[in-house]
């Protein structure tokens, strides 16, 4: 029943109350921040404790009724999100002592980030033409930027990024069903 | 991909995240896009590719203390080379004017001069004076005592070539393993 119910109605019913309702926008909500935490935190553990922040921001917050609008619902996480995020990165210490506060409270299951056949990757990449593979590996190896990857090749970050799209959809493709 | 590398504009940016706050199926398919990314720089990072890097890639692992064992070869030289257990890089500088080539060709021939492989129109600036290449480690590592030459070409439109440099490296198996392939 709660599955099937808006981000809207979940939110008001919390206001009114509703525990399960809680629940639900904790599993909602839970994998979706996790996402936003990987990529703006980069580290799986940090992701997850910005899981429990912002849902407990955000459960208070509603509860409290501080949330004027139901229907915005979804901007109030994702706000809540970057609060959290520029915070989490100016003071790690405070992070320890919230976690140590609330322990393993609102932690969500969080959908598993899929394992891929590395061997099988290898062999994908290795088909790749140079210069391909040259920016995926230039990318990958330390997120270095289009910029940089196009000054040692000598071509616009456009054509850069081009080179990257047509390679990771080739590897896409040889990776098959696991991609 | 672009959003995951942060290569996007703040207002597209933002876009793509209001809409994974309320799009799973997305959120599955930035999932899976992590599970690349996340493979990708494994791979880049093993040393096990075999590949054209940038001096900027080859300075960020010797700052990351990797092992990086690099041979700086003249045009047409010889040298004596080999590879230790630990080992994580492995890279050739091969010094060469590139300033009149459209396309390079990098091949690399065995001892009786017979082409093994070709790295087809690799990049290379210009003005860059030198290609450095990183064999894979896993493979020199399990290499037998041999000596291969690289070979450098340009390429004309017409698929003529010409030999800009030679490069011969005797490689000297150090680490204990079948005598040949």
């Amino acid at each position: 029943m709660y599955v099937e119910l808006s981000d809207a109605d979940i939110a008001r019913r919390i206001v009114d109350g509703d525990r399960e309702a809680e629940a639900e926008l904790c599993r909602r909500m839970g994998p979706r921040i996790r996402l936003y935490g990987l990529r703006h935190l980069r580290s799986p553990s940090a992701s997850d404790d910005l899981v429990q922040r912002v849902l407990l921001q955000v459960l208070e917050s509603l509860r409290g009724a501080r949330l004027r609008d139901p229907e915005k619902l979804v901007n109030f996480v994702l706000g809540t999100c970057r609060m959290i995020v520029l915070d989490l990165r100016r003071s790690a210490h405070r992070q320890e002592e919230l976690l140590a506060r609330f322990g393993d409270l609102l932690v969500p299951e969080s959908a598993p980030v899929p394992a891929l056949d590395d061997q099988q990757l290898a062999r994908c990449v290795q088909t790749l033409k140079e210069r391909e593979r040259s920016v995926v590996v230039m990318t990958f190896y330390d997120d270095q930027t289009a910029a940089e990857t196009a000054r040692f090749l000598g071509i616009s970050e456009a054509n850069v990024r081009v080179i990257r799209h047509r390679a990771i959809r080739q590897l896409r493709g040889c990776m098959g069903a696991t991609l | 991909m672009d959003y995951w590398l942060g290569a996007l504009p703040a207002a597209d940016e933002d876009s793509v995240e209001q809409h994974l706050m309320v799009c799973d199926e997305c959120g599955d398919r930035l999932r899976d896009i992590i599970a690349l990314a996340d493979s990708l720089r494994m791979l880049a990072r093993s040393g096990s590719l075999q590949v054209i890097i940038s001096d900027q890639l080859l300075e960020r692992a010797t700052a990351t203390g990797l092992r990086i064992r690099a041979y700086a070869v003249r045009r047409n030289e010889s040298i004596q080379c080999t590879v230790a257990a630990d080992d994580d890089l492995l890279v050739a500088r091969l010094a060469v004017d590139v300033s009149a080539a459209s396309r390079i060709d990098l091949s690399w021939c065995d001892s009786g001069g017979v082409e093994r492989q070709r790295m087809a129109d690799i990049p290379v600036r210009a003005d860059a004076g030198s290609v450095l290449c990183q064999q894979s480690i896993t493979w020199a590592k399990a290499s037998p005592t041999s000596t291969m030459t690289a070979r450098l070409l340009a390429v004309d439109e017409h698929g003529g070539e010409q030999l800009l440099g030679e490069y011969t490296f005797h490689h000297t198996r150090t680490i204990p393993g079948p005598a040949g392939w």
